[in-house]
């Protein structure tokens, strides 16, 4: 069996929430700018006469790659905007339309986010106290250093694995991921704890009935793990009451002359103080699961980044 | 309003829009969610507060208000664009008002809208003078409203940090463009999604910041457990104070099971003309392409869980406004009462909601809030309104603790803007953040013009890119095309100019043009990255 990095640690029988295969996303939203036909009886109107104009421009949610390609022509000069000409012209895909800004724009935009980066990157993100988020890449120079190293074939005859290190508690766990996916979701198991992710390569193993009978390596890979890159470090935030966390001593700050002062925990005031404010708080939280159970029907309607929420205007 | 309370309750309403600006054409429905909050939130919220100082009713209430929002506020563009909205919107209502003489009650109605909208112009034209930030100033400077900034384009701190030199320049540029509008010093930020992060605290100290809101779990999970909950504030390590949203008082207003806004007496937001009048007569005022959209002329109430509504009357709202608002009155009462004898200072109730909840979805939004502050000022009441920073003033002596990581976002923390529908997106913002600061280092303060014109313009592009709004729409899939647009948009510019960059081969006139499009933070400096 396959050693890893800090064996003598336990290990976690990890669960990957979520294998995320990317496929080339944007590719499958590529417009073809030139086949888009662009018929448009441009009727501009005079904003008194509010004769409204029926415009057959794709609306909003369509692709807009071909819009600007339709305005490339000179023959709208900047129109003063106050009083608009009405002005039919004919239908031509070259036509340029008289917006209310009056600006032209002759520079076609289009553009695809990039697959990849050639960089060789783990980076680490917490989604909740407890899952994380991992991508990584590998650029071509790294890999090409691979190769001379352990063999031409040496992205065959290993898989990639995710080293998880919970720096906080001291112990590391390993998840076996694979060469399709760029990113990962991942429980682990105590919020408030630093994270650390290393990404590596095995060699292929092979088992019978669970048990490892060999391990398929060559004669350049001689080591049952290569580690490529580590991530950042990161805190997962926390998800509970620290009450367990008692503490004496209360610090204060008077934020306008800066000095600190400190009071007793002990004293009984304080201490009927916290039981009254997180009863009250006890209280909340029963409403506040009747709040979760609505999560669920309404997809995201947190009370206030769900459905009734600026970003979500409209 | 009570000179000795016992306690206070304070009102933060966060107002923001992501930056939307489409010179090139006006055909993006998307401009449009800028025209509709201006006439149903801000413009109502402005109205009231002049009611409110006219009829000499003391009160306090605390707003943010994004660079995106101002920045689109100022835009000349998009004043000239809902002036015409406006117009557009008064025609439909005259038709509307000769069509629904069949009803009279149907017929009050149309009037009324034609009123409001007439109404609108009117203010913002020779009232406001197109100038609606000056107008929320006004009420900043006589001291009943409150300002305060939020990152430069609500950039989501809890992913972005893995850069902080991006956090830091979403911070400094959000206190950049609130100087510019408000003429002084933000002393508090709303968290954009109310993202906390300890590593962001030293750079809000470095540019002034003094207070955040944050989540109530950002407060109720912090280390060590602060004493008095979210009916406190407390300060970070790092010197941030953090107030945390109440529970109680945000579930009245949120639940969508019986919060205020769902009252059988409020209008019925998804029963719009846009969609129910006949395709040939509302067809000049819906998309241009032709698809049914909301146009705001609603004439029904919410009845009940009924599809047959009936229709909407303003005197049964103002009831239900009465009603509820002498609810929300007796809670808060009642619950100071409780709370404030554990506590050494008054206990400060904090209400944080979208600004754009009151008015646009909760039509009655904005007169709920002036009927409560009325009671508030006139009524027996135990606690008075309050603005995060007078507490502060008041009550500087603040327990030290570390807020918890946290957001407003269901659950709490960063599922909604990192998961599985837009998680591909994080690595290009990444990618974009590190090359912006590997540029400001590579080409630091750049003497020759182009060149600086093109970095400046990499970090309006960078930071347009990091919106929170484009993630919250794919996850929440409505207009989740225009989302991916934007962010491909806005990384595709940003690269294209850094590669222009690095090679020394800058295309000035596609520079100019995608400064026309996105023209916002016409004073940035991207040493900021540096």
């Amino acid at each position: 069996m396959p050693r890893k990095a800090k064996e003598e640690k336990e290990k976690f029988e990890e669960k990957a929430v979520k294998k995320v295969t990317k496929t080339v996303k944007s590719s499958k939203e590529k417009v073809e700018k030139t086949s888009k036909s662009k018929k448009a009886p441009i009727i501009s109107k005079e904003e008194k006469e509010s004769k409204k104009t029926a415009k057959t421009k794709t609306k909003a949610d369509k692709p807009k790659a071909s819009k600007t390609t339709t305005k490339t022509k000179k023959s709208t000069k900047k129109a003063s905007t106050k009083t608009k000409v009405a002005k039919t012209s004919s239908v031509s895909k070259e036509e340029k339309v008289n917006t209310i800004s009056g600006e032209k724009f002759e520079i076609a935009e289009y553009y695809d986010l990039p697959y990849r980066y050639n960089q060789t990157v783990v980076k680490l993100l917490y989604q909740t106290p407890t899952t994380l988020f991992i991508y990584w890449d590998i650029s071509v120079e790294d890999s090409e250093k691979l190769k001379e190293k352990y063999g031409e074939d040496f992205f065959e005859k290993t898989r990639p694995v995710l080293i998880v290190h919970n720096e906080t508690k001291g112990y590391s766990f390993e998840v076996e991921i694979n060469d399709f996916a760029n990113c990962w979701y991942l429980n682990v198991k105590d919020s408030k704890c630093n994270y650390k992710i290393e990404l590596g390569r095995r060699p292929f193993e092979v088992t019978y009935q669970g048990e490892v009978t060999s391990v398929k390596t060559t004669p350049k890979i001689n080591t049952n793990y290569i580690p490529i890159t580590s991530s950042n470090t990161i805190e997962s935030p926390n998800d509970h009451v620290l009450l367990e966390k008692a503490q004496e001593m209360l610090y204060f700050r008077n934020v306008k002359t800066n000095t600190v002062t400190s009071k007793n925990i002990a004293t009984l005031t304080y201490l009927k103080s916290i039981g009254k404010i997180y009863q009250v708080n006890e209280l909340y939280k029963k409403f506040y699961n009747e709040e979760i159970l609505d999560y669920s029907k309404g997809g995201f309607s947190n009370p206030s980044s769900g459905g009734l929420s600026s970003s979500s205007f409209k | 309003m009570n000179k000795n309370p016992k306690g206070y309750v304070s009102f933060v309403l966060h107002a923001h829009l992501p930056f939307i600006h489409h010179p090139e054409s006006d055909d993006y429905l998307e401009e449009q969610w800028l025209f509709e909050a201006i006439s149903e939130t801000y413009i109502p919220l402005l109205r009231n507060y002049k009611k409110l100082v006219d009829e000499k009713v003391d009160f306090r209430i605390t707003m943010s208000m994004t660079p995106p929002l101002l920045w689109m506020l100022d835009n000349k563009l998009l004043q000239k664009k809902y002036i015409h909205y406006l117009n557009e919107h008064i025609e439909l209502c005259e038709k509307e008002v000769k069509r629904t003489v069949y009803d009279s009650r149907l017929n009050e109605l149309s009037k009324y809208y034609l009123n409001r909208y007439s109404d609108d112009l009117h203010l913002f034209k020779d009232v406001f003078k197109c100038d609606l930030i000056s107008a929320f100033k006004h009420f900043q400077d006589i001291g009943v409203l409150e300002i305060i900034t939020c990152g430069a384009t609500h950039g989501f701190f809890p992913i972005l940090f893995v850069n902080e030199k991006t956090v830091k320049a979403q911070i400094a540029v959000g206190v950049q463009t609130y100087k510019k509008y408000f003429g002084k010093q933000p002393r508090g930020i709303w968290l954009p999604e109310c993202g906390y992060v300890p590593e962001a605290d030293k750079y809000l100290k470095e540019f002034g910041i003094e207070y955040a809101i944050v989540e109530s779990h950002g407060i109720l999970y912090a280390d060590p457990t602060p004493v008095y909950g979210t009916f406190a504030p407390i300060v970070s390590p790092g010197g941030l104070i953090a107030f945390g949203r109440d529970m109680e008082s945000s579930r009245q207003v949120w639940s969508s099971i019986n919060g205020y806004p769902g009252d059988y007496n409020y209008r019925e937001f998804y029963r719009d003309i846009g969609y129910e009048a006949d395709y040939d007569y509302i067809k000049p005022y819906i998309a241009h392409d032709g698809v049914r959209v909301n146009t705001g002329i609603k004439y029904y109430r919410i009845t009940g869980k009924t599809d047959q509504k009936d229709y909407y009357n303003l005197q049964w709202a103002q009831d239900s406004i009465n009603m509820q608002t002498g609810h929300f009155f007796d809670s808060r009462v009642k619950q100071i009462n409780e709370v404030a004898p554990y506590m050494d200072h008054p206990p400060i109730i904090l209400c944080p909601y979208d600004a754009e909840l009151y008015g646009h979805w909760w039509y009655e939004g904005p007169d709920w809030l002036y009927t409560l502050f009325k009671k508030i000022h006139y009524d027996d009441c135990n606690f008075a309104l309050i603005t995060p920073s007078e507490y502060i003033d008041k009550y500087p002596n603040i327990q030290i603790c570390s807020p918890c990581r946290s957001s407003w976002g269901a659950n709490g923390y960063n599922e909604v803007w990192l998961n599985p529908s837009n998680d591909y997106v994080h690595r290009h913002l990444h990618k974009a953040g590190d090359r912006m600061v590997e540029l400001a280092h590579l080409f630091p303060n750049e003497q020759d013009k182009l060149k600086r014109f093109a970095l400046n313009q990499c970090a309006r592009e960078l930071l347009l890119a990091q919106s929170s709004d484009w993630l919250f729409i794919i996850t929440n899939n409505t207009m989740v095309d225009y989302a991916k647009k934007r962010i491909k948009d806005h990384i595709g510019r940003f690269t294209k100019l850094y590669e222009e960059i690095k090679r020394d081969k800058i295309d000035e006139k596609y520079l100019n043009e995608i400064y026309k499009k996105d023209k916002i933070f016409d004073d940035i400096d991207y040493m900021i990255y540096y």
